[in-house]
């Protein structure tokens, strides 16, 4: 078989059933891609580490995979870097548990510039929600990459507020399916933003589905990518502290946004902030930890019309914890009908945010 | 030989005239019932044979047949047994038949010879309106509601025989006395707190907006519905005859005194279809949408109910009537009622939002059990809370039921003397004269809508509810922005996570 390129060899053993990536790693150290394809293929001799049992499985594959898979990759642009290659991301290079084979979506340039990962809940507040969303953007504008996962809730708030920059640096994706597969579906237009933008990167093969096991594997590659880690809300158990560990194992800087203590989504954050990671209240704390200048930050007026007194009494009522309009018109003492008057000002002004019929104040 | 005796079926909730045939002739001796008779009625054949017996009359040994005039609908109903038997006694002889001329019979037979009262009898009653009717000595007080006069009570086929016979005068009518309406609605005052519900709550019976609560468990939805008829106004006399004469068909107990306060229904969410909407295959029978007409429907846990269940309520709450076709009849039913539902926000149901423990797509499940159409047909979406220990605990009272029902009744008659109905019937077109919105309402709603926060449907209903606040708070002309902005309030957007393409 010929004309297959290397990397298409690669691709295909990263594609096998019952890959890992040790395994993986362990093939390619072995000899380059397309002589493990052939053995494994021709199943002649045993490879060493790899059982019986998964060679049985192996085995069945058709020898035509790797030209299928080669097929696949172009036809979606997809682009395989395999560790030693050029384009394979220089971060990752000296990680320990770095995948052998990585399928990039997207325009592969952003690992000259700053990276900063950003995550957090899928069950996150509305201010929570806010928060990541204005820090991706004034990060991107910074020129700093904003890395995060693309999952409901902080991963994705990050990205759109990168993506509402004109300028900037890429975002990058690390996701848990195959770069083309978007999930949740909902992410479709932001998906594709963050390709045209940026790029995203997994280490399973296109159309691979997202499973359970693969999340933590993702948020590993995800910690290594980043120079800070930066949770914005997390309870204190989660796919978030999963990528926590990984980041201190790489001795990488996790910071943590404060919350108030009553509410779940700020147990995880405080927990980190107890055990002695660094605050983030602004951009300025990520650019410090950073060593960047912080003196070229825009600070002061945000476009925001400012609230009237009514408003910003409502606003104080609102400062820790999110609030009903039940509560505040009690804590206030106004009656429901101004209270909903007042809400809807400061909705419309973009100072405060609900769901599910809880008021937050967007103090940011 | 021969004899025609009137009596009344039921279908749905009004009753229709029947001539009851019975014909008595020479042949083998047999007693069959022809024209398309129920399974009640076949059975009819032995009660009325042994009612008879029981009595002492004499069985007429030869060839019977009972004909329930008008074949081509299937008719029926125990209600058939005393007609059937004066039927007989008239073709034997032993009745004259002047003494049935211009008398109708409603009741059901028992064994012994005792008359009974059947479901329907107000209805039934006023379908046999200018006959004399003769119905159970129970059933007095039912008869009574459909027509003050000309009903007679016996309570045994003897005595009607008697009577009939004129060797006896027929007994007297005593309705019971009558009974105090007992009015046990609870009132608004036990609600501690809680703003936003009292002001949903008022909303609702002031525009009779269909109410969607979406709280906690423990946030006193129930407790909140419960309380919404007190807020009603009381029932007209028409419409009070109307609740009579629907319970009455749907065999439920009825006072010779006309309840003035609107119904309640909670059915539970286990209800099958036909008993939410109506049906049946014998008989069509009311099911809880007309029962609770002029009133309030509760649907408790709405998201527990089968999905079927709800979709049937859209077309009925639409148009305020339910159609029933079946092979072999078609029924119409009002269905005026006022919807109130109550969902928790999410499977687990903790107070507060931020510490739910449900996975974003469990959560948006969870709501989308509800079709956006049925959803679409609340004006009002209220997000409730628990009520604050500070309000359980404390001493002041809230405002109570009689206060605000005062302000409910001055904005039905607004909106009936403004626009001829209430003012969640305005429809689109009248919508720019009845309720025109100043400007600044007009950019405040243009907004929303821009930012995709309010659809076009939510748009018209928003200002439906606008009108309602308006008038609550007596501006009857231009609605400014401030109704506005609290109709957006009490109608909350709910994440379903449907996936909108942009």
């Amino acid at each position: 078989m010929s004309g297959v390129p290397q990397w298409a060899y690669a691709a295909a053993l990263a594609g096998l059933p019952l890959q890992t990536h040790m395994r993986l790693r362990r093939l390619l150290s072995l000899g380059s891609p397309e002589e493990m394809w052939n053995a494994i293929t021709e199943g002649s001799a045993p490879v060493p580490g790899v059982s019986t049992d998964v060679m049985s499985v192996w085995r069945s594959t058709e020898q035509d995979a790797a030209r299928r898979m080669e097929d696949l990759c172009r036809s979606k642009n997809i682009h395989v870097c395999v560790r030693g290659d050029a384009t394979y991301p220089d971060p990752l290079i000296s990680d320990p548990k770095a995948p052998a084979v990585l399928f990039a979506l997207g325009t592969l340039h952003p690992f000259t510039h700053r990276r900063v990962g950003i995550i957090g809940t899928r069950l996150a507040t509305q201010s929570g929600r806010h928060f990541a969303r204005v820090l991706g953007e004034q990060l991107t504008a910074e020129n700093v990459s904003v890395v995060s996962g693309l999952a409901r809730g902080i991963d994705v708030e990050a990205h759109l507020g990168s993506l509402r920059t004109e300028l900037g640096a890429p975002p990058v994706a690390v996701v848990a399916g195959g770069p083309d597969v978007v999930y949740p579906r909902e992410h479709e237009s932001v998906w594709r933003n963050v390709v045209e933008r940026g790029v995203i990167l997994s280490e399973f093969p296109p159309g691979a589905p997202p499973e359970p096991y693969k999340f933590p594997l993702r948020n590993r590659i995800l910690a290594a990518l980043s120079e800070v880690l930066i949770v914005v809300e997390s309870r204190s158990t989660g796919g978030s502290m999963t990528t926590v560990r990984e980041a201190m194992k790489r001795d990488i800087t996790v910071m943590a946004v404060p919350g108030s203590p009553h509410i779940k989504p700020s147990e995880g954050t405080n927990d980190l902030l107890r055990d002695g990671c660094a605050p983030v209240t602004c951009v300025d704390d990520v650019l410090v930890a950073l060593g960047l200048d912080t003196r070229r930050v825009v600070k002061g007026h945000d476009g925001r019309t400012p609230p009237s007194a009514v408003g910003l009494r409502i606003l104080d009522l609102m400062e820790n914890l999110p609030r009903t309009v039940d509560e505040v018109a009690l804590l206030s003492g106004m009656s429901v009908v101004d209270v909903a008057v007042s809400l809807g000002s400061l909705e419309a002004q973009g100072w405060v945010a609900q769901g599910d019929g809880w008021w937050e104040a967007l103090t940011r | 030989m021969f004899a025609a005796i009137t009596s009344a079926t039921l279908t749905g909730t009004s009753g229709s005239r029947i001539v009851v045939e019975s014909h008595v002739g020479p042949g083998i001796p047999a007693f069959t019932v022809v024209g398309l008779p129920d399974e009640g009625c076949r059975e009819s054949r032995d009660r009325v044979r042994a009612a008879m017996l029981s009595s002492g009359l004499e069985w007429p040994n030869r060839r019977i047949t009972i004909n329930l005039a008008g074949a081509g609908e299937r008719r029926g109903g125990a209600g058939l047994d005393v007609a059937i038997a004066v039927g007989l006694l008239v073709a034997t002889g032993v009745i004259p038949a002047e003494a049935v001329h211009n008398v109708a019979f409603i009741a059901e037979l028992g064994l012994d010879g005792s008359l009974r009262t059947t479901a329907g009898i107000a209805p039934l009653v006023a379908a046999v309106a200018d006959h004399d009717v003769v119905v159970s000595a129970a059933a007095v007080n039912e008869a009574l509601i459909a027509r003050p006069s000309r009903v007679r009570a016996v309570s045994s086929l003897c005595e009607l025989v008697s009577a009939l016979c004129a060797e006896a005068p027929w007994p007297d009518v005593d309705a019971e006395s009558p009974r105090v309406v007992s009015d046990d609605v609870p009132n608004l005052s036990d609600v501690r707190g809680q703003p936003v519900a009292r002001l949903a709550l008022e909303v609702a019976a002031a525009g009779l907006h269909h109410m969607l609560m979406i709280g906690p468990p423990g946030a006193g939805k129930s407790m909140l519905a419960k309380r919404l008829p007190g807020l009603l106004p009381r029932l007209t006399h028409e419409e009070a005859f109307q609740v009579a004469m629907i319970r009455s068909a749907a065999g439920m107990t009825v006072q010779t005194e006309l309840a003035t306060s609107p119904p309640y229904r909670a059915p539970h969410h286990s209800i099958s279809m036909v008993g939410m909407v109506g049906g049946g295959t014998a008989h069509i029978r009311p099911g809880e949408i007309t029962l609770a007409s002029h009133g309030v429907l509760f649907l408790d846990e709405m998201g527990e109910f089968a999905p079927s269940v709800l979709d049937a309520l859209r077309q009925p709450l639409e148009e305020r009537t339910v159609h029933i076709s079946r092979a072999h009849s078609r029924v119409e039913m009002p269905a005026e009622c006022l919807l109130v539902a109550a969902t928790n926000p999410c499977p687990c149901g903790v107070a507060i939002r931020a510490n739910c423990e449900c996975a974003p797509v469990a959560r948006q499940r969870y709501l989308r059990r509800f079709s956006g159409p049925l959803l679409d047909r609340f004006d009002l979406r209220v997000h409730l809370s628990r009520p604050s220990t500070i309000d359980l605990t404390g001493e002041t009272k809230g405002e109570c039921s009689e206060a605000v029902a005062e302000r409910v009744a001055a904005v039905h008659n607004i909106a009936r003397t403004r626009q001829g109905c209430v003012n969640s019937a305005i429809t689109g077109d009248m919508l720019d004269d009845v309720a025109p919105l100043d400007d600044e309402a007009l950019m405040f709603l243009r907004h929303h809508l821009d930012n995709g926060t309010l659809t076009g449907r939510g748009y018209h209903r928003v200002r439906r509810v606008a009108r309602t606040l308006a008038d609550l708070n007596g501006d009857a002309g231009v609605i400014s922005q401030q109704w506005v902005s609290v109709a957006l309030h009490l109608r909350a957007r709910l994440e379903t996570g449907v996936v909108h393409h942009s």
